[in-house]
């Protein structure tokens, strides 16, 4: 790997030696903001890690126009008081972060109340647990505003159905909305797309992706502790939950199966999987620490991909695609920097490489709101929830056959009826949850070919 | 696709066995913090912690209760030792110097950087989970080890497919490796800590003076360190290359080692010319602290046995939550540590005083 690495070399090299100031890249945007005219005012719905991370990056935009955090939503005062913190600390002393007591709302009501001081054109941040997401984009498109919106977008078919109906008329009202599946907006996998489909690989007859680490996010959920609400429990866990985010296949696996079927330009149209539940200890969340998903193409093409959270294995976290002339690595370690490159044949000989995108690369977490913020200034069409629900309903699709142990088509699980948080729009603080856990504190789990229509009873 | 054990690592791990069945031998008779050693009533003042107590010491494999993994540890006899480096030294940086005698009581230094598969039995509870397996009852120190705050899950694969078992575990921060030591201590009994700069720098010269522990010669750099013209820009099994004069391997290259101090430019031009006996710059900011040994991507002079080098909150760059973690440096693929334990047992209150000392709080949000 002859290119790799040379950010990190030189980064460590001139930080050798000096007592580096803290300053972070994201306090590179420009200048202080009167409240001037242009000014994109944000809200963000949701103020967990990474709704946190989503509203810096939105006010790290450069050279585009003041840009104004104004309103915050969570259903946890914890959770809005961290968040705090850690924007405050970064952008409150130029006033960046504006979002005083009176605009700071706690409830599952209080999206509501934070897109109420937007104005139309303003940017809402969509972070919650995806559950919420097509109730809080209804809201959204009524009320006119641009969105961010973190992936899933979507756990099942209903809702799937349900998020392309309501895309419609945020078309319609040319409303600008990005998805969360920021590894389309990095440089370096833009230019291997643009080599795959320029036949620099030849004819693309495999693709395998990986995302085996240990144990991850919150996919192990212990047992609840005793006068703890199940739906708090649950959200503060969400990963463990189908009904909140799909679980381990649809939260950390949608990164790689995205970026496979981008390289391949195309949706798969069934898949197969296998997987088993095997160090689960006194747990109660409803996933797999293992899967092996296989997907398949109109014309044949497989897509693999390999999901593991078990602690101590060996860990891989990349994506390649194999074509008939060579193989295209898409990523490498993890999301960033993707390293992306082409070498002849089938193996990473680096006498073989043809192609690799030099070092270092922007952060695409940071690059998917340049390009909102700049479609919003430029009034370009700008519109990422098709493809965002086609790879929420794809990762679906994997996680069901896994879950089932059966072959499922598109066709089956998008025209599914299986909705898993029915009257998700009322729920309340005081609510049950749409899945309360039985009298010793289990919740159902997956038997692939005993409950076939369904991923859980 | 990793290599298989090289000649001189296979033997070390013969030796680990061999140590291991004394190690349980001695632990058996010694309920006492040190076992096989007798230990110095002398105060761990260094200019008087000689030879005589450290000939007892012995190598030894500590062993992870309820795993097969074990940490091997080499005597590092006290002694005084000029630290830094000279004016005339090649690629030489200004917080280099001045160059001042320092006088360092012994320790035990851990034989190689802390691999993955010792890393994760902690950071994965690897420990507990075989203990719930195989049914194994817990023992009074377990119940002291498992109260000791563990990392949160992180989201990415934080060997970032450069391989994990005996590979060195990286990616740390400061605090995570601090917890590390404060588990391994509670989980063995021996007081573990990370090295201080000095104990680093002493540990790291083995006796010499000169640009690395080998000599001044770089073209000599790929016997004894992997760094970026033989690491093919990934990092390496531990312990493939040559020792250093006192059975270190790695000091040089492969990953860059956390110490226990806050990095201060000016902290060599503060010590006076006096006797410096074991000095630790305690920290009190999160940035910057010290690493040491340069990594498998840097260049020869990076890897000097004088360079210090600064950590910086740009080292978790990657990471995209805020707050961003307390446990991860995702974007320090270089960077991980090795352990130490003193032969004089600090007592408890020096431990929390002294060197456990570090602020400010670190607490983990999602606590």
């Amino acid at each position: 790997m002859p290119t790799s690495d040379s950010s990190r070399r030189t980064f460590l090299k001139s930080t050798g030696t000096l007592a580096a100031a803290a300053a972070t890249l994201q306090t590179t945007a420009s200048g202080a903001f009167a409240a001037e005219d242009n000014e994109i005012r944000v809200a963000l719905v949701g103020c967990g890690g990474r709704g946190t991370g989503a509203a810096s990056q939105a006010l790290s935009v450069p050279d585009q126009g003041p840009i104004k955090l104004v309103a915050m939503a969570d259903v946890f005062q914890h959770r809005m008081d961290t968040s705090r913190g850690g924007l405050a600390r970064r952008f409150e002393a130029d006033g960046r972060m504006d979002a005083p007591p009176e605009r700071q709302f706690i409830g599952f009501e209080a999206y509501k109340q934070a897109m109420d001081t937007l104005r139309p054109g303003d940017v809402v941040i969509l972070t919650t647990p995806p559950a919420f997401r097509w109730v809080q984009y209804t809201y959204a498109i009524e009320k006119g505003l641009n969105v961010f919106m973190e992936k899933p977008l979507t756990v099942d078919g209903p809702t799937s159905r349900r998020m392309l109906e309501l895309n419609k008329s945020a078309m319609e009202k040319n409303l600008k909305v990005g998805v969360g599946l920021m590894c389309r907006h990095c440089d370096a996998r833009r230019e291997l797309f643009d080599r795959i489909q320029n036949g620099e690989i030849g004819d693309v007859n495999m693709l395998r992706a990986y995302r085996m680490a240990g144990p991850t996010g919150s996919a192990a959920v212990p047992p609840m502790p005793a006068d703890t609400k199940p739906l708090h429990y649950q959200i503060k866990h969400f990963h463990g939950f189908l009904w909140l985010s799909g679980g381990a296949v649809s939260d950390f696996l949608i990164h790689n199966i995205d970026e496979g079927c981008w390289m391949k330009n195309d949706w798969p149209v069934e898949a197969i999987a296998t997987g088993g539940r095997h160090y689960r200890g006194d747990t109660i969340d409803q996933n797999f620490d293992s899967y092996s998903l296989e997907y398949t193409y109109a014309d044949g093409t497989k897509l693999f991909v390999d999901g593991r959270t078990m602690p101590g294995c060996n860990n891989d976290f990349a994506t390649y695609a194999h074509g008939s002339k060579g193989l295209a690595v898409v990523s490498t370690a993890g999301h960033l920097p993707a390293k992306s490159r082409i070498y002849k044949g089938h193996r990473e000989d680096a006498d073989n490489l043809t192609w690799a995108f030099p070092q270092p690369e922007k952060n695409p977490y940071q690059l998917e709101w340049n390009h909102l913020i700049a479609a919003i200034r430029s009034d370009t069409p700008y519109n990422e929830v098709e493809r965002g629900t086609m790879a929420s309903i794809t990762a679906s699709m994997g996680r069901m056959a896994a879950h089932t142990g059966q072959k499922i088509t598109m066709d089956q699980i998008m025209n599914g009826d299986h909705e898993f948080a029915p009257g998700i729009d009322q729920l309340t603080l005081e609510s049950d949850s749409p899945l309360m856990p039985d009298e010793n504190g289990k919740y159902p789990i997956p038997y692939p070919g005993i409950i076939k229509n369904r991923e859980y009873a | 696709m990793r290599r298989i054990h090289p000649p001189n690592f296979a033997a070390a791990s013969t030796m680990q066995v061999f140590r291991l069945q004394l190690l349980l031998t001695a632990a058996s008779v010694s309920l006492a913090g040190i076992d096989g050693v007798t230990v110095s009533t002398v105060a761990a003042d260094a200019g008087s912690a000689e030879s005589a107590t450290t000939e007892v010491m012995e190598p030894y494999a500590e062993l992870l209760e309820h795993t097969d993994v074990v940490i091997d540890m080499v005597p590092i006899p006290g002694g005084t030792f000029i630290m830094g480096s000279v004016d005339d030294e090649v690629d030489r940086n200004d917080d280099e110097g001045p160059t001042h005698k320092v006088s360092i009581a012994p320790f035990w230094m851990g034989r190689f950087e802390v691999t993955w598969e010792q890393y994760e039995v902690w950071n994965e509870k690897l420990d507990i989970t075989r203990r719930q397996i195989f049914g194994t009852n817990s023992t009074p120190r377990d119940s002291i080890a498992d109260a000791v705050t563990r990392p949160t899950p992180p989201y990415t694969d934080m060997s970032f497919g450069m391989g994990k078992q005996k590979h060195p575990a990286i990616c740390m921060t400061q605090h995570a490796a601090r917890k590390y030591c404060e588990w391994l201590t509670a989980k063995t009994g021996h007081y573990y800590r990370l090295p201080t700069e000095a104990e680093w720098e002493y540990a790291c010269r083995a006796g010499t003076d000169t640009t690395w522990s080998f000599g001044n010669d770089p073209s000599r750099l790929g016997e004894y360190a992997w760094y970026e013209d033989n690491s093919d820009y990934n990092y390496h099994i531990v312990g493939q290359k040559k020792p250093n004069p006192w059975g270190l391997y790695d000091m040089h290259g492969n990953v860059a080692e956390w110490v226990l101090d806050q990095y201060h430019a000016d902290a060599y031009a503060k010590r006076a010319d006096a006797a410096c006996s074991n000095p630790l710059e305690i920290p009190s900011t999160l940035y910057p602290r010290v690493v040491r040994g340069g990594n498998f991507e840097q260049s020869p002079s990076m890897l000097r046995s004088a360079v210090r080098v600064a950590s910086s909150e740009e080292w978790k760059e990657q990471d995209p939550q805020i707050p961003q973690s307390i446990w991860y440096h995702t974007d320090a693929q270089g960077v991980g540590f090795r352990v130490v334990r003193p032969m004089n047992e600090p007592s408890a209150e020096e431990r929390k005083n002294h060197w456990d000392k570090t602020a400010p709080v670190q607490l983990d949000p999602e606590d």
